[in-house]
């Protein structure tokens, strides 16, 4: 009887209340949205960091036509540089680091540019010549990159060598301050959630004071009389949680899913599914959010 | 059933109190008017009763309990042991009669059928059978009040605290009322009534207790709404006399009926 009467009385209040529940639902709305849109670039960052960090190479460009660094002032990288590279590579100091290495020759280095950029008209102006040959290392483990490098910078014809992986830490640092930015923008939605949601409830708690007041009278316990402004707010947030959590899998699965993989086939995007486990999050923060401002705001306006 | 002890209620430090060292005892099934003008008190004692707020210095005891000693939780189980009637009614204007009434029962958790068995009997008691599914709007003022009634004493409190019952209504329309208050009290609860109906209480011939600026000026058992000799001249000056604490002579404080009634005949 008493659950009844509660769900009764929410359902009279969220309907009375109906234009102010409808901000509240938006307003957790947007504000979990860019929770969960932070959440959603952590979760493409850890998922490209496992895809690419097994994939990424540390690439030793040896000298070619156009070299201009300190170590090519000799020209060209000769043959034999080429072999005592190798050899270095497979001595036991280095080889304890390194997976496996290929060579790449000018012409594979072609053969692979002409397929990355099979759509740019900028391939036909390039030749075999203009393009490095390189050693392409699997590290055992990336973090010793630092040796490498030490190792084959100062041989002689060696242009430069590169860590694949630092240029995807530059992504990464630009995804993790677009994260920041979503959670900063987060937080200013939150604290308008948490705003809106007490004046809504004193709002509610305002227009049936009449009631409130009987039921104080006559003696209804404070969780019969609290329970239904707590509730209404936090049915408000849940809903738009939900929408949030919604609105991100349509993005992971229509945006992410659909188009963005189709341009970049060979990244790892997170799918649609993986998106799910930010809506207990966001839906647990909604509640949250709602719970906590309607009690304060209750013990200011509806005493008992 | 209520019992003050030396209560005192202060709401500004600055001006006087509302209530001052107050001590008056009303016992189970009494009928008890508290008569006094505007800011003489009454509210501010019905409120301490209800545990609404905390007397400055003293003690309540309503129904052998001292209210200072109920926790915050528990204030609701003390509420439901009295029922309040005030002067505008307080009835929820889209429910009907009988869920006005029913709604004092749901929110204390009463099944469906205690309640459907319940609320028309108490109907019965204010004199409103048939009119269960009618709204307050179609109701006269004293038919409203009559439902007030009902949903104060529908959950069976001890007490009926009323503030001012008839103070809207007719002359005719009060003296109902009063008969369904009197019955109410005849059937074991005990009434305390802030009026300035001075018909009513002459009519009523009950105990009266009369505050004046939070003091207890009179306190007489079947009494009437005023004193034959003029008590404000006698009053002010025993206070003159004494600071603010009255000769309990003149004006018994905690008087049981007898001694009320000897001091009320003293004056005489």
């Amino acid at each position: 009887m008493r659950l009844q009467f509660v769900l009764a009385e929410i359902g009279s209040g969220l309907r009375r209340n109906l234009s102010m529940v409808v901000s509240v639902i938006l307003v957790t709305f947007v504000s979990l949205t860019f929770v969960g849109a932070a959440g959603m670039l952590q979760l493409q960052i850890n998922q490209m960091k496992g895809y690419w960090y097994d994939k990424v190479q540390v690439a030793i460009f040896l000298c070619s036509d156009g070299s201009t660094a300190a170590g090519c002032a000799t020209g060209p990288a000769t043959p034999e540089q080429q072999d005592n590279l190798g050899k270095l590579l497979e001595s036991p100091a280095v080889a304890q680091y390194v997976n496996d290495f290929q060579f790449e020759s000018k012409d594979d280095a072609y053969k692979h540019f002409k397929e990355q950029f099979s759509n740019s008209p900028i391939v036909d102006s390039v030749t075999p010549d203009q393009l490095p040959a390189s050693f392409r290392i699997n590290m055992k483990d990336p973090e010793k990159y630092q040796i490498i490098s030490e190792t084959f910078s100062s041989q002689a014809g060696v242009e430069t060598v590169i860590d694949q992986r630092q240029l995807l830490e530059r992504l990464f640092s630009v995804m993790n301050a677009a994260s920041l930015v979503a959670v900063s923008v987060a937080g200013v939605m939150i604290v308008c959630a948490i705003l809106l949601i007490a004046t809504t409830i004193r709002l509610s708690a305002f227009s049936r004071r009449r009631e409130t007041g009987i039921m104080r009278l006559v003696g209804a316990s404070k969780v019969v009389i609290q329970l239904p402004f707590i509730l209404e707010g936090v049915i408000a947030a849940v809903i738009g949680a939900a929408l949030a959590s919604a609105t991100l899998w349509a993005v992971a699965h229509f945006f992410l899913g659909g188009y963005l993989s189709q341009q970049y086939p060979d990244t790892a995007f997170i799918s649609a599914a993986q998106t799910l486990i930010l809506a207990p999050a966001l839906i647990g923060l909604g509640v949250l959010l709602a719970g906590v401002s309607s009690l304060l705001t209750l013990r200011r306006y509806l005493r008992v | 059933m209520i019992r003050f002890e030396n209560v005192t209620k202060v709401y500004d430090q600055k001006a006087r109190p509302a209530l001052d060292s107050i001590n008056l005892e009303i016992d189970r099934g009494e009928f008890a008017f508290l008569v006094g003008a505007s800011g003489s008190g009454k509210s501010t004692f019905l409120r301490l009763v209800l545990k609404e707020d905390r007397a400055s210095s003293g003690a309540v005891y309503v129904a052998g309990q001292n209210v200072a000693n109920i926790s915050s939780w528990r204030v609701p189980r003390l509420r439901r042991g009295i029922g309040v009637v005030f002067q505008d009614f307080r009835l929820l204007p889209q429910k009907t009669v009988f869920a006005n009434v029913a709604f004092a029962m749901q929110v204390i958790g009463k099944s469906r059928s205690v309640i459907r068995d319940t609320v028309p009997e108490v109907l019965k008691t204010v004199g409103l059978e048939g009119k269960e599914n009618r709204l307050p709007h179609e109701l006269s003022g004293g038919e409203q009040q009559r439902v007030a009634i009902a949903r104060a004493v529908v959950n069976r409190p001890g007490i009926l605290l009323a503030d001012e019952p008839t103070g809207n209504l007719d002359p005719t329309t009060s003296m109902g009322i009063m008969g369904v208050l009197d019955k109410i009290n005849q059937n074991g609860t005990t009434v305390v009534m802030a009026t300035h109906d001075d018909d009513i209480v002459n009519e009523m011939r009950k105990r009266v207790v009369e505050l004046r600026n939070g003091v207890i000026i009179r306190d007489e058992a079947k009494a009437l709404y005023t004193s034959m000799i003029p008590i404000v001249g006698q009053s002010r000056r025993l206070r003159d006399a004494s600071g603010r604490e009255p000769e309990p002579a003149a004006v018994p404080a905690a008087g049981t009926g007898a001694d009320a009634r000897a001091a009320g005949e003293g004056q005489l």
